[in-house]
């Protein structure tokens, strides 16, 4: 066993979240350095419980992920003078606020239905058949509603989308890994113990399929219709959580190649921190898609190194060969052939060809056409670079350890 | 950039690099080194078409390469999903990894097609210019041989999957059509030969699906016919050096007679065999008219190229054209030497039957009279090929529009205000109570 195979082992999604705190450490320095240091790493200790969700997930306590949602929305609310994120936080408090309160809803019929609030209780109970199934079938899709909110699953995919284009860079790729998890957290805490219920096994894994597979589909076109950088990333954000949500359709049914859920996310989380912060960081100095013939970005004219980096990153959140990322599709494709989800296998395979083309797009129209004048004198800023290496790095060690 | 990378700014150099690469992965039997090597190609046209004098032009002309190599990493995910996958009677037995096969040599057969030009969605490729200045009107003949290359060497992916061989074997042999009568309709040589060499790559992808020769000697017929022409295509951009003076022309012209006709002769011959049924006419003649129509326009068009010059130029004797035209001419008959040693003797009717559409357009082109027959023959091939791929380009984007029209409520979603945004998830919310009940 390497180094990087034993450290990752221990704890990759610590690891992970570590060291997407520290980039937005670097981030943080400088959006807030003017106003001094020690001022401007102050909001990292608001910042400290998101990378602890990401680091542990949430399905002790599926609640984590309200008080998540809630911290990421006063924190995107604080900035009263900033409109883009004044509104970032008004559709995340309608939106992800609306989907706990009707998860909610749901939680409480299925107390109601089966008379206890412990969830591994509530399956033995509905096993013995006594409730009308319509209601306890009811109250168990709506109680999924949040986590599939939460995971940013299309069409719900725009929350990621603006909160990458609205919000400060140091608090994006955090908040959006944090609420993805969450989510994640919701639906496997709500499932625990499932398979003691038969039939609501089933009901979750039709649920859940129908969902990972509008999610694919949705999210594959709307990632081809994106313009801006950080949007791009936001939609292939959302492509992610429609992994989890397949990875969890397809966990019960495998028949000749099993997927665990459980052990997906532990490599889930830290890819999807780390490819965030690499590429939401990367998407800030790169031009809006135009008709492909641009000059390159400042970045890849000045710090070509650098910029590899934020494409490196780009490219495994999108699931480009070779990349970490690429291994998450797989083993969840791998998973849906096992369990012979033949649509969502097909929905899968159109979403990773939409999110590789982007990937391949966005890559050409950064580097862009060769211009003939010196490069721009304004250089991109250390901190930037700093984060970018930081993730790099981890993405690069990621790699290494599951090779 | 400017001091640590400055050799990217050679696009030129780089380019050919990549693009040198992606062949050598493609002679590579792997389907990962394929999906490389189309990759390789497609940033080869990229790297030089963002270097060209109209980038936007060139980038969004030639940005379609991208569709191959995508659709060969598809084939490429396929295979790491499910490593053993086995033969498929066909699709419909919708088990798993049927259905995956199926996929993958969909996949593989969809690019090679489409770099064959034989898909609707790019064919009219050859009658534009390259994006490197250097190479322009010779470049787009990489792409059909790429095509070829890509579908003989990954033949065992998609010859044993019967619709999907049956299909491409249609699409290719469309394409023959189209293609010849375009070159037969271009009045320039060098787009005559260009269109020439896509009906040369998908005769010979016709060859390889119908398992008629070993994959070898398919290879190297039509090695003999692409090399003539690209020699010749070549020669085009350096003042017609190919067709300096009557006596090369006339070598020209027998060396790619001879190799396209050997080419399409062990095809002719397997769809020549008894029994003669009406079924059985049609599909040789389907085959055998692009045949003729190729063989007039290689003989009609290869004239020696008029002299200009006061002083004309000097006639040598021997050069490297004699020396490639009769490795073009020979390379025919020897393949056919060889598929006839390893046992392919057709009987003697297949055979004539086989070489007939070779000569007789050859015949044609060699009389070249009545000319106003000719003529006409040429603007019918003209007003065709125009109005095939006029249409077909309009139907791709009419049903582009439609996809997009479908696609357009999206946009709300991302510009809708937070109102809108709850009242979607409330109504989300209701869909969700409903479906347990669909189940």
């Amino acid at each position: 066993m390497n180094f990087f195979t034993g450290l990752f082992g221990v704890g990759a999604p610590l690891i992970g979240a570590a060291l997407a705190l520290l980039a937005a450490g670097f981030l943080l320095l400088h959006d807030r350095a003017r106003d001094g240091r020690l001022y401007a790493i102050a909001p990292l200790v608001v910042l400290i419980p998101l990378a602890a969700l990401v680091a542990y997930g949430g399905r002790s306590n599926p609640a984590w992920a309200a008080v998540v949602a809630a911290l990421v929305a006063t924190l995107l609310a604080r900035a009263r003078d900033d409109s883009f994120q004044s509104e970032c936080a008004l559709k995340l408090v309608w939106v992800l606020g609306g989907s706990l309160a009707l998860s909610w809803a749901g939680l409480q019929l299925l107390v109601l239905a089966t008379g206890t609030n412990r969830v591994s209780e509530q399956w033995g109970v509905l096993n013995l058949g006594i409730d009308p199934p319509q209601l306890w079938s009811a109250a168990l899709s709506l109680s999924l509603v949040a986590g599939i909110v939460l995971l940013g699953a299309a069409p719900f995919h725009f929350w990621a989308a603006d909160l990458f284009q609205g919000a400060r860079a140091w608090l994006a790729p955090l908040a959006v890994a944090a609420l993805q998890v969450g989510g994640s957290g919701w639906i496997m805490g709500r499932l625990a113990g499932i398979a003691a219920c038969p039939e609501a096994a089933r009901l979750t894994s039709y649920l859940l399929g129908i969902a990972a597979a509008t999610a694919f589909a949705v999210g594959a076109v709307a990632v081809l219709w994106q313009k801006r950088p950080e949007r791009r990333i936001g939609t292939l954000a959302s492509l992610q959580g429609a992994i989890l949500l397949a990875a969890l359709a397809a966990e019960r049914a495998g028949r000749y190649h099993r997927i665990s859920a459980e052990d997906l996310l532990g490599q889930w989380a830290p890819h999807l921190v780390l490819a965030l912060t690499g590429a939401g960081t990367f998407a800030r100095f790169l031009p809006v898609s135009g008709t492909g013939a641009e000059p390159a970005a400042v970045m890849f004219r000045r710090h070509p190194l650098s910029a590899a980096f934020g494409l490196f990153a780009l490219a495994s959140l999108a699931g480009v060969p070779g990349t970490p990322g690429a291994r998450l599709w797989l083993d969840v494709a791998r998973g849906l052939a096992g369990s012979e989800r033949m649509g969502l296998m097909l929905a899968l395979a159109a979403a990773w060809l939409a999110s590789f083309a982007v990937a391949v797009r966005q890559a050409r129209e950064a580097i862009g056409v060769p211009s003939r004048g010196p490069a721009p004198e304004q250089p991109v800023p250390w901190s930037a670079r700093a984060a970018l290496w930081s993730a790099g790095a981890g993405l690069l060690a990621l790699g290494w350890a599951w090779r | 950039m400017e001091l640590r990378f400055g050799f990217l700014r050679n696009a030129r150099a780089v380019g050919a690099l990549m693009c040198l690469a992606g062949l050598a992965l493609l002679l590579w039997p792997s389907l990962l080194a394929a999906a490389l090597g189309v990759e390789l190609l497609a940033g080869a046209f990229w790297w030089w078409a963002r270097a060209a004098d109209n980038p936007a032009e060139q980038v969004a002309r030639w940005s379609w390469l991208r569709r191959p190599a995508g659709a060969l990493w598809l084939a490429v995910a396929i295979q790491q999903v499910i490593p053993t996958l086995s033969f498929v009677p066909t699709l419909f037995t919708w088990d798993m990894p049927a259905v995956l096969k199926w996929a993958q040599s969909l996949a593989v057969v969809w690019a090679g097609l489409e770099l064959l030009a034989a898909l609707p969605l790019a064919r009219a490729y050859s009658d534009v210019p390259g994006p490197l200045i250097a190479m322009r009107p010779w470049l787009p003949a990489l792409l059909p041989s790429t095509g070829f290359v890509l579908l003989w060497r990954l033949s065992p992916l998609w010859v044993a999957v019967p619709d999907v061989r049956g299909a491409a074997i249609v699409l290719l042999l469309l394409t023959a059509w189209l293609a010849t009568l375009r070159a037969l309709g271009r009045r320039l040589v060098a787009a005559s030969l260009r269109w020439l060499l896509v009906s040369d790559g998908a005769i010979a992808a016709v060859l390889v699906a119908q398992r008629a020769v070993r994959e070898d000697v398919s290879f190297l017929l039509w090695a003999g016919a692409f090399g003539g022409r690209a020699f010749l295509l070549a020669g085009e951009m350096r003042s017609a050096a190919g067709r300096r003076g009557p006596r090369l022309a006339r070598l020209w012209r027998l060396a790619n007679w001879t190799a396209s006709g050997c080419l399409a002769w062990p095809l002719l011959a397997s769809l020549g065999t008894p029994p003669y049924t009406r079924d059985r006419l049609l599909e040789y003649l389907f085959a055998a008219i692009p045949v003729a129509l190729g063989s007039l326009v290689t003989v009609s068009r290869l004239i020696p190229a008029p002299e200009r010059r006061a002083v004309g130029r000097r006639q040598i004797v021997f050069s490297l054209a004699h020396v490639a035209a009769a490795l073009s001419f020979v390379m025919g008959p020897v393949a056919l030497w060889i598929a006839w040693s390893t046992g392919f003797t057709p009987a003697r009717n297949p055979a004539l039957l086989a070489a007939a559409p070779a000569v007789l357009g050859a015949g044609l082109g060699m009389l070249r009279r009545p000319a106003f027959v000719l003529d006409a023959v040429r603007r019918v091939a003209r007003f065709t090929s125009r109005g095939v791929l006029t249409r077909e380009r309009g139907a791709v984007d009419l049903l582009a529009k439609l996809g997009q029209g479908a696609a357009s409520p999206l946009r709300d979603l991302h510009t809708g205000d937070a109102q809108e945004y709850l009242l979607f998830l409330v109504g989300v919310a209701v869909l969700a109570l409903l479906l347990p009940l669909l189940q």
